[in-house]
């Protein structure tokens, strides 16, 4: 098949013409080089800086290095609330590449994980940085460490992170005052104003305080997560380290508690006959408080170690349904009628305003008759003097006394002390409590008129307005019920602990506070702090001058150690001073066990140079005398002892 | 005719030599780059030389007596690629390109190439119409069709366009009309725009490959993320590169296939853009030098043969630089003695050789 001659072929003529269409051939070679190099100008020289940083998150990896939580001790450095090693299993996210459903499928068979928690797990992270991990599993067990160890090789982008827990040893012990852990909420992270949001440096997975002082002081608590920068191969396994933060420590913290006397605390609302009391002790000189109790109480553990197993979950649960609510901390979030306790606010402010004075004092006692009310009175002294009245609680002397003062003197001293507004405790969600005022006679008024205009679907005029002011007058009962205690006034034990330290000391009213010191150390920002100690911006005094404070101190010891309805309190040597209260839950035709009434105690000692004072409340227990004024005793005698290096000699008595 | 004398050595194309041996060596070492953990570097070290051999051994005969032969090399050509797809064929990433025999493999695409360009220069040297006859054509489309249609059966679409470029460029070469040109040309444009739509909505992932570059939003993740490295990996190079070893794209493993046929990637990753338009340099001077030969031939034969190996040869070069920077959709498409793979640089020195020895007998005796 040799090619022929043809006639007619210029085969010279043929190859310039098939030069000239080479050179066509070369110069769309030309082009096609120019356009590559074009685009690599474009990738290389334009924008070289957005594919480097893409190689490098392509590659890199921050590994978390948890910053242990600062510890917790009392205020002789005993331990309360430490962290334990444990270990999360995380994922990182980045690797976790498009086959979620595979990796939860494994998940879920692995490490027995709840495929529902995991599928909303993996969603929530789609929000979170490129190169974070996700914890999926905390608390791992033994068994499901070794499981990701032997899956590294297929499945790398599964790790087993260290991840210290919280962790506190004495459970259900000063639970309230301490509270718990738990995982920052995604509502305060995009709150911009929560003090946990993103802009403060909060990330998902954050373990943060949820209540208590774990929540008042978690920026001292908390430190901050060191990072291991890695590089990973496209699968994410770890080749090698190239960067390193160091976390940052959590500062360790003491509370102002004292364990000693927080154990007897608890022992004395573990038996108190309705289950449910508070238990709350305060140095009167600064307004450390040395012991909280409010019970029932609940274990802490349940946050921090169980809350991820199905067992931790119902404990949760049944905690939160509980009706006599244990989460709730009712020291500062239950508002009473402070019963008889207040008489010695209404004596302060008659003595202060001249109703009565120190010598010209007598009033007479008993029943009254107010219109068509009869107000009984347990007490029917004749007409006793302010001494008397204060050690018998004589009501019928108080209602008198509130009659003869009036309303505006009355108001004024409620404002004095500061009722009705909250202490400033270093605590989250203190209630205000409401004092027995006009205003707040005619807020309850409003807002019961309101609700029913509501409900009719009318709107609130003014006349309405002046519709409350007719219902709300304030009526002489009022004003009886009010000068004892009764009445619209509810108001927390930790209103009444300030009252009672204010008692003690001749007026000087000191923030209630748990924290003791915080230790010196660096912040979340880095920044470095010298020991922290509570700073009380809100203290203030009640006017109340020696001779007053006298009457006061007198009445009180008195109706310890002079017959009166405290007695049940009194310690040979030292001076308790004490006020029993007993407030009504309901009226009377409603009485019951489940009704009884609450009962008080406030007391404080020695009575001259005061160490140490307290407010106990046993709810639906009966009278304050009875069922709150001894648990004081014990809880004084053992602080005597101890003080006064007693205590082994009453160990041994007991022996004997 | 045979052997190696003065004028041999004196004649033989030292330059192009050069470019070629420096190509080949930055491929070597880009390979050990790319993986650092295998000896591939090695293999391919051997690979080239097994490709100078043949190239020297091609340079040493006449061409004109292998292009007499091409009828059998195309038919040795054609059977190896039905071989492919018998039990004896294996199945690599989705194409079915490769030959095993025992612990010996290769790609018989590589060399069938090669062969269809002889049996085309061989067939259309002959046809002394000008312009080019409808029969001419359609028997050089008929020599051209065979070997596509069996590599477009192994799902190797890559290098069944391959066989296209030079069968259009020895057309072209031929004396095709003018405005048979332009209508081919209008033709393919037409198609290209009638394509658009069916593409975007398509989900094959041929399809899914073509939007990965056009249209990325339209396309499935997993077909975009060897776009996506890749063209990290070239843009983090920036202007002077990440130097030798430096890549990160390639040796942990986000680049896919990245010895091979993404070896250019880690290149202009590791050398920036002064390494990768240099080495784009060196292809093109590659490419101007065989059309250079390829003017100069003595005769039709010689010119076909060197013009259609060109044609191949900026054809693998366009494709797979254009697919590494994103311009093309992914194909199989080794870059010429760079990507790692003896079958490609074996056969790629074979066209080589040929175009040398086209050179070396340029003068009438």
């Amino acid at each position: 098949m040799r090619p022929m001659k043809e006639p007619g072929f210029d085969s010279i003529e043929d190859l310039r013409q098939a030069g000239m269409r080479l050179e066509i051939i070369r110069y769309l070679a030309l082009a096609v080089f120019v356009i590559l190099a074009g685009r690599l100008w474009y990738l290389q020289v334009m924008n070289s800086q957005v594919y480097a940083e893409r190689a490098e998150q392509n590659r890199t990896r921050a590994l978390t290095i948890p910053a242990p939580r600062g510890n917790i001790f009392d205020r002789k450095g005993r331990l309360l609330v430490t962290s334990q090693a444990s270990y999360n299993i995380v994922i990182s996210h980045k690797d976790m590449g498009k086959n979620t459903n595979e990796i939860a499928d494994l998940l879920v068979n692995g490490l027995e994980i709840d495929r529902d928690w995991l599928i909303k797990r993996f969603e929530d992270a789609k929000y979170e940085a490129k190169y974070e991990s996700i914890v999926i599993k905390e608390m791992a067990s033994a068994a499901d460490v070794a499981w990701v160890e032997a899956h590294q090789y297929e499945y790398p982008m599964i790790r087993a992170e260290q991840a210290p827990r919280r962790f506190y040893p004495y459970k259900t012990l000063a639970a309230h005052a301490i509270g718990y852990v738990g995982e920052v909420d995604r509502r305060e992270l995009n709150d911009p104003k929560s003090p946990f949001s993103r802009e403060r440096g909060y990330k998902l997975g954050d373990v943060i305080g949820k209540a208590g002082i774990e929540r008042t002081y978690n920026d001292l608590l908390m430190g901050k997560d060191g990072a291991r920068l890695v590089i990973v191969d496209s699968k994410g396994r770890i080749q090698r380290e190239i960067g390193r933060t160091e976390p940052i420590p959590g500062r360790d913290l003491n509370m102002t508690i004292d364990l000693d006397i927080q154990k007897v605390a608890e022992e004395q609302t573990d038996t108190m006959p309705a289950g449910r009391g508070v238990i709350v002790v305060a140095d009167p000189n600064n307004g450390e408080i040395l012991s909280m109790v409010s019970h029932p109480s609940f274990d802490p553990n349940a946050f921090s170690l169980r809350a991820k197993t199905d067992a931790g979950k119902d404990e949760i649960r049944e905690l939160q349904e509980d009706p006599d609510k244990p989460l709730y901390n009712r020291v500062i979030q239950g508002a009473f009628p402070p019963g008889s306790t207040w008489k010695l606010m209404t004596t302060v402010a008659a003595l202060n305003e001249g109703v009565i004075t120190p010598t010209n004092n007598k009033i007479q006692d008993g029943d009254i008759q107010l219109g068509n009310y009869h107000m009984s009175s347990m007490s029917h002294e004749g007409f006793p003097d302010i001494n008397r009245a204060i050690l018998r609680s004589c009501d019928g002397y108080f209602y008198r006394l509130g009659l003869k003062m009036g309303v505006e003197k009355f108001e004024k001293w409620v404002d004095l002390f500061r009722f009705g507004h909250r202490t400033g405790i270093d605590l989250p969600n203190e209630r205000s409590g409401t004092p027995p005022t006009r205003a707040t006679k005619e807020m309850i008024y409003r807002s019961v008129l309101k609700r029913q205009k509501m409900d009719k679907g009318l709107e609130w005029t003014e006349k309405d307005e002046e519709e409350v002011k007719r219902q709300a007058k304030w009526t002489d009962y009022d004003m009886a019920a009010s000068a004892f205690g009764q009445g619209m006034n509810a108001s927390t034990p930790i209103q009444l602990l300030r009252y009672v330290a204010g008692l003690a000391n001749g007026g000087y009213m000191y923030t209630p506070h748990l924290l003791y010191r915080g230790a010196p150390g660096g912040d979340r920002e880095g920044k470095q702090h010298p020991e922290a100690k509570f700073e009380d911006k809100n203290k203030f005094t009640v006017p109340m001058d020696a001779e007053i404070h006298e009457i006061v101190l007198k009445g009180m010891w008195s109706a310890v150690n002079a017959g009166g309805t405290a007695g049940a309190a009194a310690i040979e040597g030292f001076d308790v001073c004490g006020k029993t209260g007993t407030a009504q839950v309901a009226s009377k035709d409603k009485a019951g066990a489940k009704n009884k009434d609450h009962a008080w105690f406030i007391s404080f000692a020695p009575r001259d140079k005061p160490e140490i004072c307290s407010v106990i409340l046993t709810e639906n227990a009966g009278m304050g005398g009875r069922q709150s004024a001894p648990r004081a005793k014990i809880i004084y005698e053992d602080y005597y002892r101890r003080t006064r290096g007693l205590a082994e000699e009453t160990k041994a008595e007991v022996a004997k | 005719m045979f052997g190696i004398n003065r004028r041999y050595l004196s004649d033989f194309d030292w330059l192009l030599l050069g470019v070629i041996l420096l190509i080949a060596g930055f491929g070597v070492l880009e390979i050990s780059s790319a993986e650092p953990t295998v000896g591939l570097w090695r293999r391919q070290v051997f690979g080239v030389a097994i490709g100078l051999v043949v190239l020297f051994l091609a340079t040493m005969f006449d061409y004109r007596r292998i292009v007499n032969a091409a009828p059998y090399l195309y038919m040795v050509g054609v059977i190896l690629l039905a071989l492919v797809l018998t039990p004896l064929g294996k199945e690599v990433n989705g194409n079915r390109s490769w030959l095993y025999f025992g612990s010996f493999q290769f790609q018989p695409s590589e060399f069938a190439k090669i062969f269809t360009i002889l049996f085309l220069a061989y067939y259309l040297s002959g046809v002394k119409k000008r312009p080019l006859d409808l029969r001419s054509m359609i028997i050089a489309g008929l020599i051209w069709a065979v070997p596509t249609v069996l590599v477009f059966m192994e799902n190797d679409t890559g290098s069944a366009l391959s066989f296209t470029s030079f069968l259009a460029a020895m057309l072209f070469l031929s004396g095709v009309r003018w405005s048979w040109l332009a209508a081919a040309s209008g033709a393919l444009v037409l198609a290209l725009i009638v394509a658009v739509p069916y593409v975007k909505t398509c989900k094959s992932y041929k399809c899914e490959r073509i939007k990965s570059v056009y249209w990325p939003e339209l396309a499935e993740k997993r077909f975009r993320y060897q776009n996506d490295q890749s063209e990290i990996a070239v843009g983090s190079g920036g202007i002077a590169g990440k130097g030798l070893r430096g890549s990160t794209q390639g040796p942990l493993g986000f680049v896919p296939e990245v010895h091979n046929d993404f070896i250019y990637a880690v290149a202009s990753e590791e050398t920036g853009f002064i390494g990768s338009f240099a080495s784009l340099g060196a292809y093109l001077m590659v490419i101007t030098r065989l059309i250079q030969i390829a003017r100069r031939a003595r005769e039709r034969v010689g010119l076909m043969l060197v013009a259609g190996f060109a044609s191949l040869l900026l054809y693998h070069v366009a494709v797979n630089v254009g697919m590494v920077v994103r311009l093309l959709p992914i194909m199989g498409i080794p870059l010429p003695l760079m990507s790692f793979g003896s079958t490609s640089v074996v056969a790629t020195c074979f066209g080589l050789g040929l175009a040398i020895s086209v050179r070396l007998r340029r003068f009438v005796n």
